[in-house]
């Protein structure tokens, strides 16, 4: 078997690993660093305007072949398998978890608090938000407090925002632009200008919303990282007689025969939330036969995120729909909790919506609607008041059986078990459910009181778990945890995993921004052992 | 023959655009086919944007057809993703519909525009229920050439701006600043 040495081996190419390997550079120049990734490059930005064209047109995947048909597992979110993963087509926001996140059993005496303090977390926040080049306003809310400044103001808010604004904030609650990772003000670090295309979750025609292929790009260019892409890892070696990582054994997705040894001083898991913690179960050994660095049995379990609730709401102020429409606003309101009421945590977020005035093939008694009829029938609803979307993320924690499995009926092409993942939340958070429903729908009435608004139909909740993390827990104790608050396994000192996987609990916000930022802090501690 | 006559020379004289030629060219849509689809848009398109610009939406969606890919991966979704490819152009349907439309017209009375209106409506209405259209598509889905024009000149960004009268520009380059003011009117 070729074998392939470096000093730090990353397994995984997604926003984490981008940032740490970024961070890794700086730090100790000319570290030799190699990232394995199982699925494909994707650098031909220049071709993204007609696949921005296309994605609107036919509906296309903008981000061809992104994904491995026969490496998917049940219960995830996305397909994607590439380099710069997920973060290749998200939407850019990056709003902060808070402080109470930290402390969830201190406080409230639920689920668990986090191995790191609130101060240290909040100082790799701003490191995160610079080099993704945040543009955001600082909360209205006092406890947001930071120690640094956003290097954008945040994105304008469109005029159908601001009509949305003035309307959301009679409810009491205030609301300010979502900090968003998008070049506002001009071209940044290799990337254009924003030009509103308005498709930033799908793709971004100037690379104004970040976007980890950039980075990926700068940093091969630079000779600071070698790529292996379309390399699956299917295994992690452990030394004989230590337990430190020896090697991890990559095959080429085009050339099965083709296997490739990495040996490494250090091993960095940046496979997210799903195939991390899949590779430490795959990789059971005998002395490890619950899978690598789980001698905790906790690898695989409290899987994270959180669940959501939806409306739609009707006003009567006038809006005009397209103008920004992946652009919202968030309220921060419910991020606290009193200790002394029933527990609920959740962000509000308000969009401009069409929903309800779209043009329509039949009037409402069903006759067919033709040319002039039909835009007749069309500008009688949409211009009759304002549709408006609302969401809530809200604080959903996991039990010890929210797990990812080895799925035995399904196997990719090498025979492996796929790993299938099973959200469920734990006692306490369960027997809230309803009164959580409850309260967020409050929230929404209380919201449409002004410009005589109403909800259409009941507030929905989700069915999965949006921005899914957790599987590799963090924690002080090895006999309840996988990794420290660096990411460093408890069971093998040269092994990390990084970002999503690490999370005890999912907050009740976009998670791209903490992923990062504990990356950013892993990269420091790695630097500090090399 | 008189009519017969008048259609080649409108045949002939639209094959003279750049864009029909290519049309024909790449795809199974026949010039007459290409008619009849002007000829239905002058119903089914609003008569605020004229007949220039009922062409050009027709050019459009002739372009849609010609730029279409089979077997391409759509976007998989978020959530509870899934993979699934585009199918085989809808080009030889959309002909079989629009002869289809157009044996209907000429049973009951002669081309589908010189109909009277509440034929039109009636022929398109059998026609889509025949093809269990309930709504217009988010985008052409293949079901009927005439529902297919209509969603891709509809769901437009255009089409948008006309229903709203205001400069949006919804999923078009736009400066920032332009967006955080109330849309201008359309010019008349």
């Amino acid at each position: 078997m070729p074998i392939h040495e470096s000093d730090v081996c990353v397994i995984g190419g997604g926003i984490t690993a981008a940032m740490v390997i970024e961070r890794l550079a700086s730090l100790k120049p000319g570290l030799r660093i190699t990232v394995v990734e199982a699925g494909r490059s994707i650098f031909d930005r220049e071709n993204r305007g007609t696949y921005h064209r296309r994605a609107l047109e036919y509906g296309e995947h903008p981000w061809h072949d992104d994904y491995i048909e026969d490496q998917q597992a049940k219960g995830m979110i996305s397909m994607t398998m590439a380099v710069g993963g997920q973060a290749l087509h998200w939407g850019g926001a990056c709003n902060r978890f808070s402080e109470e996140d930290l402390r969830l059993k201190s406080l409230y005496g639920l689920a668990d608090d986090w191995a790191i303090d609130w101060p240290e977390l909040e100082k790799f926040y701003v490191q995160a938000e610079h080099r993704l080049n945040v543009a955001g306003d600082p909360s209205p809310y006092p406890e947001d407090r930071r120690s640094g400044p956003y290097r954008q103001p945040a994105m304008p808010l469109s005029y159908n925002l601001q009509v949305l604004k003035k309307w959301a904030e009679q409810s009491g609650l205030k609301f300010s632009p979502l900090p968003m990772a998008r070049n506002i003000t001009g071209p940044f670090d290799g990337r254009g200008a924003c030009g509103l295309y308005d498709t930033c979750g799908d793709v971004c025609p100037t690379g104004a919303r970040y976007s980890p292929d950039y980075t990926y790009q700068q940093l091969i260019a630079a000779k600071k990282v070698t790529l292996h892409d379309r390399m699956l890892v299917r295994k992690l070696v452990l030394s004989e007689g230590r337990d430190t990582i020896a090697a991890a054994h990559g095959y080429h997705q085009e050339r099965p025969n083709e296997v490739m040894e990495y040996r490494a001083r250090l091993f960095v898991l940046a496979s997210g939330q799903c195939w991390s913690p899949h590779l430490l179960l795959l990789s059971a050994n005998a002395r490890f036969p619950n899978g690598i660095a789980n001698r905790s049995g906790a690898v695989g379990r409290y899987m994270a995120g959180h669940k959501f609730i939806s409306a739609q709401a009707t006003i009567d102020d006038e809006t005009f729909p397209g103008q920004n429409m992946t652009h919202s606003l968030i309220s921060r309101e419910y991020f606290r909790c009193a200790t002394n009421t029933p527990f609920v945590r959740h962000d509000t977020r308000v969009w401009e919506s069409s929903a309800g005035k779209e043009p329509r093939l039949r009037s409402a008694e069903g006759r067919l609607l033709l040319g002039d009829e039909l835009l007749d029938e069309w500008r009688s609803r949409a211009l009759k008041g304002s549709s408006v979307r609302l969401r809530t993320y809200y604080d959903s924690h996991p039990s010890a059986d929210s797990r990812l499995t080895l799925d035995p009926a399904s196997k990719n092409r090498y025979g492996d078990p796929m790993p299938k993942i099973d959200h469920q939340l734990d006692v306490a958070a369960t027997a809230r459910e309803g009164a959580t429903l409850a309260h967020c729908t409050g929230v929404f009435e209380r919201m449409v009181k002004a410009s005589n608004g109403r909800l259409i139909g009941k507030p929905s909740v989700s069915t999965y778990w949006d921005h899914p993390a957790g599987g590799c827990r963090m924690g002080t104790d090895p006999a309840s945890s996988v990794v420290d608050s660096y990411g460093r396994t408890h069971d093998h000192e040269n092994l990390f995993v990084i970002g999503a996987p690490t999370l005890p609990t999912g907050g009740c916000t976009n998670g791209t921004l903490t992923f990062v930022a504990l990356s950013l802090r892993s990269a420091d501690r790695m630097s500090e052992l090399m | 023959m008189k009519r017969r006559a008048l259609l080649k020379l409108l045949i002939s004289s639209a094959a003279s655009l750049p864009l029909l030629r290519v049309t024909l060219r790449a795809q199974q849509l026949t010039a007459d086919d290409v008619f009849v689809l002007r000829d239905v848009a002058g119903t089914v398109l609003p008569s605020s944007i004229g007949r220039k610009g009922q062409d050009e939406a027709v050019d459009n969606f002739l372009r849609w057809i010609t730029d279409y890919k089979e077997n391409v991966a759509l976007s998989h979704g978020y959530g509870d993703p899934r993979l699934v490819k585009s199918g085989p152009t809808p080009a030889p349907g959309y002909a079989r519909q629009i002869a289809g439309l157009q044996q209907a017209a000429q049973s009951r009375g002669g081309r589908f525009g010189a109909l009277p209106p509440e034929v039109r409506r009636e022929l398109l209405d059998a026609a889509f229920k025949a093809a269990d259209l309930r709504n217009l598509p988010g985008r052409p889905d293949g079901k009927h050439v005439v529902a297919d024009l209509m969603a891709h000149y509809f769901r437009s960004s255009g089409a948008n701006d006309l229903c709203y009268n205001s400069r949006i520009g919804r999923n078009t380059y736009r400066a920032i600043r332009v967006t955080t003011v109330r849309p201008a009117p359309l010019s008349r």
